[in-house]
């Protein structure tokens, strides 16, 4: 009874000194999680703590009616595609309004937007919005004058009925624009600088699986014509990263290749070295109210190498290193700060991540914790070739989850560069890394020979001498057996 | 147990036709060592899975469990014998249950053999060299299966296409127990959980 007592006084104790205590360090609304080498989703603190939300009423200038997309532009500015209001809110990187661009001169004419669904911010402040229902690609200058129109295409290659529904889009450094459109499977559209159709980029495949072949094979024309078709996807979302390779996500529940780095030539050229697919969940349920792959909706190209994609199924926000590992996943479906009703846009401003909630008209920023800025930094030094210094902050990650397998092969691969290769065998072997693994251990082994060479030389020697004695040995006595049973 | 015991396994697997055909009319095959050689099976697959080379070593030590070998091993031994003894005893095979059980532990023996041995050096190889592993373990499996075939054949007096015939048959019929076992116990079960609600309705009713 006593000690019952004494557990509700130090209770009490506890939850005013924790009442004291910062509303930072409160618990987020989500349980963050990593994936292990065996697929299991273990429990990780989270890298990301909300901070804030913002919406359109806090601006002062009237609820965001379904926003469509945000983009933080490289001169500090945040951009919201308001679609619902048709017009584009601006702000700077503290969530100050700046102005609202609500439509546009076009020679001569007031114009506006119709439904617009997708915004890039080029690094001069260009801005191309994907201006949906009007079907055209609108270009304004930073000032918000008209710097010009793209329309529907006119190719060989297209079809008489090709209509051009421009949803996401992006711009690379010629100024080449990179169109997402409705309906269209080919890829992506990419026009040239001044708006003329170039092609199509980036196809996603269709992989029908072998009970669909055979139920096709054996199925009548009627049938087969009834059929639902074995159409490619359309990519859901587009950003491009600093070399000019496009990232696109799609939504298609039977990939393992959801997020796609696609270069030049138009082939796909992300890393996948991590233990599983870059896919966001690898672990669901198949069936039910929760079931089902991550629906992937945006991509964010982050500093050094990283991206982070939006999953709008389970509103959870995964981040990868320019490697195809997991580094940490955050955010959730719900009513409380820092989880979301229908998340459809992410964005970096510096370390920071803005998700943009189209289902609650809000946009929630997020700030890395100790555990996850560690993680960043860590990353951006191993990008960077710094292994030696990334280490340091390794061991950091380690000290707050002693379970992040990527610490552990970061560190050894610095040591391996280092030629402790003794080290970096422990490290690899508590990362699971076999393939670096073995790359130590080879070392070590000739080194270890090398060193105790006379040793081992002598050994062998002597081995190999006292069995040739002692076959020589039975060889005599069996012989003298025999000679005397014959005698 | 004398060494003449002992040495009897290792002439079966190199002669395996003169071997087996001793163990059946020389009666050269015992019990014992065939217990020995599962026994020594059970240790070498409990050994390999935990202490092999990390570099080939894929189990998750979470899930280790030296008795679920038994399951592995010991479960599938058993069924084999009797699933052979009773396709063969239909099929005119002269082979009794402990002939079988004896000729089928004989032939184990180069997996015996092979695990301890390589168990051992896969603690030193590297990813490239990891392949001689695993050549090795599946080169024992091979020597298994041959053995296997051979000591049916001898055992039952069986052409050869008859003893594979029977050997696909034994599998079936391993199915077929294991399935007739799962019968049985999940009528088991449902006959406790009657009788148990029945008892709760007794003592609910007062």
């Amino acid at each position: 009874m006593r000690s019952r007592r004494m557990l509700i006084v130090l209770a009490a104790i506890v939850m005013l000194v924790s009442g004291a205590a910062p509303a930072y360090a409160a618990s987020a609304p989500y349980e963050s999680y990593n994936y292990n080498y065996w697929r299991d989703a273990v429990p990780s603190p989270e890298a990301y703590m909300p901070s804030r939300s913002i919406t359109g009423e806090t601006l002062g200038i009237g609820n965001f009616l379904e926003p469509s997309d945000m983009y933080a532009a490289a001169n500090g500015n945040v951009y919201v595609l308001d679609r619902g209001n048709n017009r584009i809110v601006v702000m700077d990187s503290g969530w100050k309004l700046k102005n609202v661009i609500a439509g546009f001169d076009n020679n001569g004419k007031q114009d506006g937007f119709n439904k617009p669904e997708g915004m890039f911010v080029a690094d001069d402040g260009t801005l191309y919005i994907a201006d949906t229902e009007n079907k055209r690609v609108v270009i304004l200058h930073s000032d918000g004058q008209l710097a010009g129109i793209v329309e529907k295409p006119k190719s060989d290659i297209l079809a008489s009925n090709f209509e051009f529904v421009p949803l996401k889009l992006t711009v690379d450094r010629a100024k080449r624009v990179y169109v997402v459109t409705r309906g269209v499977f080919e890829g992506i559209v990419q026009f040239d600088s001044d708006g003329t159709f170039i092609g199509f980029v980036g196809t996603n495949k269709v992989q029908p699986n072998a009970a669909d072949y055979a139920w096709r094979l054996y199925s009548t024309k009627a049938q087969r014509a009834k059929m639902v078709l074995f159409i490619p996807t359309e990519f859901s979302n587009v950003d491009i990263d600093s070399k000019g390779f496009v990232y696109a996500t799609n939504i298609d529940p039977g990939s393992d290749t959801p997020v796609k780095r696609i270069s030049p030539s138009g082939d796909d050229v992300l890393k996948r070295y991590g233990y599983f697919p870059v896919k966001g969940d690898i672990r669901y349920r198949q069936m039910g109210n929760d079931g089902g792959p991550s629906q992937l909706v945006d991509v964010k190209v982050r500093e050094a190498g990283m991206y982070s994609v939006l999953d709008s199924f389970r509103s959870r926000i995964f981040t990868y290193d320019e490697e195809g590992n997991l580094l940490y996943e955050f955010g959730g479906k719900g009513n409380q700060l820092g989880t979301f009703k229908l998340p459809v846009a992410i964005e970096a401003i510096g370390e920071r991540v803005a998700v943009l909630d189209q289902g609650r008209g809000r946009i929630v920023e997020f700030n890395p914790t100790a555990f996850g800025s560690a993680v960043n930094k860590a990353v951006a030094l191993h990008n960077d070739g710094q292994d030696q210094a990334a280490v340091e902050v390794w061991q950091q990650v380690l000290k707050l989850n002693s379970n992040y397998d990527i610490a552990y092969i970061g560190i050894g691969k610095s040591y391996l560069m280092e030629k402790r290769n003794k080290e970096a065998m422990t490290y690899f072997k508590l990362g699971l890394d076999r393939k670096d693994y073995s790359v130590a251990y080879k070392r070590y082994r000739r080194e270890v020979i090398k060193e105790h060479f006379g040793q081992t030389m002598t050994v062998i020697l002597v081995i190999a001498l006292a069995s040739w004695a002692a076959w020589v040995v039975v060889r005599y006595r069996r012989r003298r057996r025999l000679i005397s049973h014959e005698g | 147990m004398k060494v003449e015991w002992l040495r009897f396994p290792l002439h079966v697997i190199v002669r395996p036709f003169d071997g087996f055909w001793d163990m059946k009319y020389e009666k050269k095959g015992k019990g014992l060592v065939a217990l020995l050689i599962l026994v020594l099976l059970i240790v070498a697959v409990i050994i390999q899975k935990q202490f092999s080379g990390f570099l080939v070593n894929f189990n998750d030590p979470r899930y280790l469990n030296s008795i679920d070998e038994f399951k592995y091993i010991l479960l599938p031994f058993i069924l084999w014998c009797l699933g052979n003894w009773s396709v063969t005893t239909l099929l005119d095979g002269e082979g009794r249950l402990k002939e079988i059980m004896i000729t089928t532990a004989y032939a184990l023996t180069p997996l015996v053999l092979v695990y301890y041995p390589t168990t051992l050096v896969s603690n030193f190889i590297t990813n490239e060299e990891s392949s001689f592993f695993y050549l090795l373990n599946s080169f024992a499996g091979l020597w298994f299966i041959w053995l296997l075939f051979v000591g049916m054949m001898t055992v039952h007096q069986y052409t050869a296409t008859k003893t594979i015939v029977t050997m696909l048959l034994t599998i079936v019929v391993m199915a077929i127990i294991v399935f007739l076992g799962m019968l049985v116990f999940s009528l088991i079960q449902q006959i406790i959980g009657f009788i148990y609600s029945i008892y709760y309705e007794l003592i609910f009713r007062n």
